[in-house]
């Protein structure tokens, strides 16, 4: 990967630290030995062939995968967040996100807001369905949704509570040009006040990053 | 971040609400489980006709019923999440602990319901003695307690292994054991006029064992 300069520390909402983050899915390796020091705000892109572990990566950040070997140090204002604890502050849209397909958008997303324990659920429902272009859909169940409807759907689950952190995995595909347009928009809008990770390979969504962590993993057909 | 109340007891309770409402949407489990036990008590009913004088027997069918109509049911709530691919989504908004204590809150609730139908259904169809009210509710209650906090934490367990079909029998049984073991004893006693207070005891000291364990081992699931 290419080493990254941290921006400076002191008026960071979150950093994030990586010292020779590695993962196994066994017997294949998922993620290779990647070192790397981000602050917010601000975009990265992280980037690399096919199973290099793009998504692996957003995983861990997030606390839903426990790495092999290696550090990933999560702090927001200044307080390191362990694996557990870092659901509050994180945001993820990521491919394999599904919903209650028995549920509306807005069921979905206030169900998510009551456990979270946000304030005025239904105004943070409404808020992340309008940032989305989803509003209108509310009350549709979610299985009705289109692939792009659903992938608005990940962006307002991910937007939900407003958090420092926000990883998007692949966060324009199935979206029309509009859609992307709303993507461009909203990390824009993020990365004013917080960190933002993406995970692509696509040239639009890579020049929203400042800054680049380029994943060198074996990809698709190496077993190693 | 936004403000957010205590989350934990709202988490559960949302988890809970959740899974109110998709069973009603669904009437996954429920309708399984009534026609179970309607069609198993209508069956002896009308081979056997009534039974009162066998307190032994009726003990253990009045719990095998219960326990078998319930038990695919109470387990499956945490594979519906993996095979519905909603765990992502479910572990990105609460802790596992009140994920599984809201689904421990749901399944208490599925079994009052089932029992609502099915002990006044036996009564009417098997017969058996007059019921010393209040131990048979002790016993009930107590014996639905831990059946419920035995089929959460298998159904924990198993949720994300390969062979859970295989492996749900395997891991049901011995914990399961004692749980009917005690019930079907506390039942029959109650009809006989015999002291149950053994029976209660370990009834209750193994509902309190598996929720402790349970607490302990929930926070650690999942972690992949």
């Amino acid at each position: 990967m290419s080493a990254l300069p941290a921006r400076e520390a002191v008026s960071a909402v979150a950093t994030l630290s990586a010292r020779e983050l590695t993962h196994r899915y066994s017997p294949r390796r998922g993620l290779d030995p990647v070192s790397f020091d981000l602050a917010g705000p601000g975009v990265t892109a992280v980037t690399g062939p096919n199973g290099s572990g793009k998504s692996t990566l957003l995983r861990i950040v997030a606390g839903l995968l426990r790495p092999s070997g290696g550090s990933c140090v999560l702090a927001c204002e200044g307080r390191e967040l362990p694996a557990r604890a870092r659901r509050p502050a994180i945001g993820l849209a990521a491919p394999d996100l599904s919903f209650y397909e028995e549920f509306t958008v807005g069921e979905n997303l206030s169900f998510a807001a009551e456990a979270r324990g946000l304030d005025d659920p239904r105004g943070r429902v409404r808020e992340s369905l309008e940032r989305v272009g989803l509003l209108a859909r509310a009350a549709d169940r979610a299985d009705a949704l289109s692939s792009g409807m659903r992938q608005r759907l990940r962006l307002a689950f991910a937007l939900l509570h407003q958090p420092p952190v926000l990883l998007l995995d692949e966060p324009g595909s199935h979206l029309d040009d509009d859609g992307r347009v709303m993507v461009a928009r909203l990390v824009g809008e993020h990365a004013e006040r917080g960190l933002v990770l993406i995970a692509t390979n696509e040239e639009r969504e890579k020049t929203l990053a400042g800054h680049a962590i380029q994943l060198r993993g074996r990809g698709v057909g190496d077993p190693a | 971040m936004p403000a957010t109340r205590s989350s934990s007891a709202g988490a559960v309770w949302a988890i809970l609400r959740k899974e109110c409402r998709s069973e009603w949407r669904t009437r996954y489990g429920l309708n399984s489980a009534l026609l179970f036990a309607v069609t198993t008590l209508t069956s002896i009913s009308f081979v056997v006709g009534k039974i009162a004088d066998r307190t032994d027997i009726l003990a253990a069918l009045l719990w095998i019923v219960l326990v078998f109509a319930a038990l695919a049911s109470l387990a499956h709530t945490f594979v519906r999440e993996v095979e519905g691919h909603t765990m992502t989504m479910l572990r990105l908004v609460a802790s596992p602990t009140a994920i599984a204590l809201g689904k421990l809150g749901f399944n208490l609730l599925f079994l009052g319901v089932l029992e609502a139908v099915t002990v006044p259904l036996f009564l009417v169809l098997v017969g058996g003695p007059p019921l010393h009210w209040d131990r048979f509710l002790a016993v009930l209650g107590l014996g639905s307690v831990a059946l419920a906090a035995a089929a959460t934490l298998v159904g924990a367990v198993i949720a994300q292994t390969r062979g859970r079909g295989a492996l749900f029998a395997a891991v049901s049984l011995p914990i399961l054991l004692p749980v009917l073991a005690g019930a079907v004893s506390g039942t029959r006693g109650q009809w006989n006029g015999a002291p149950i207070g053994a029976e209660l005891r370990l009834l209750g000291a193994y509902a309190a064992a598996l929720l402790g364990a349970s607490l302990i081992l929930y926070d650690h699931l999942w972690e992949e």
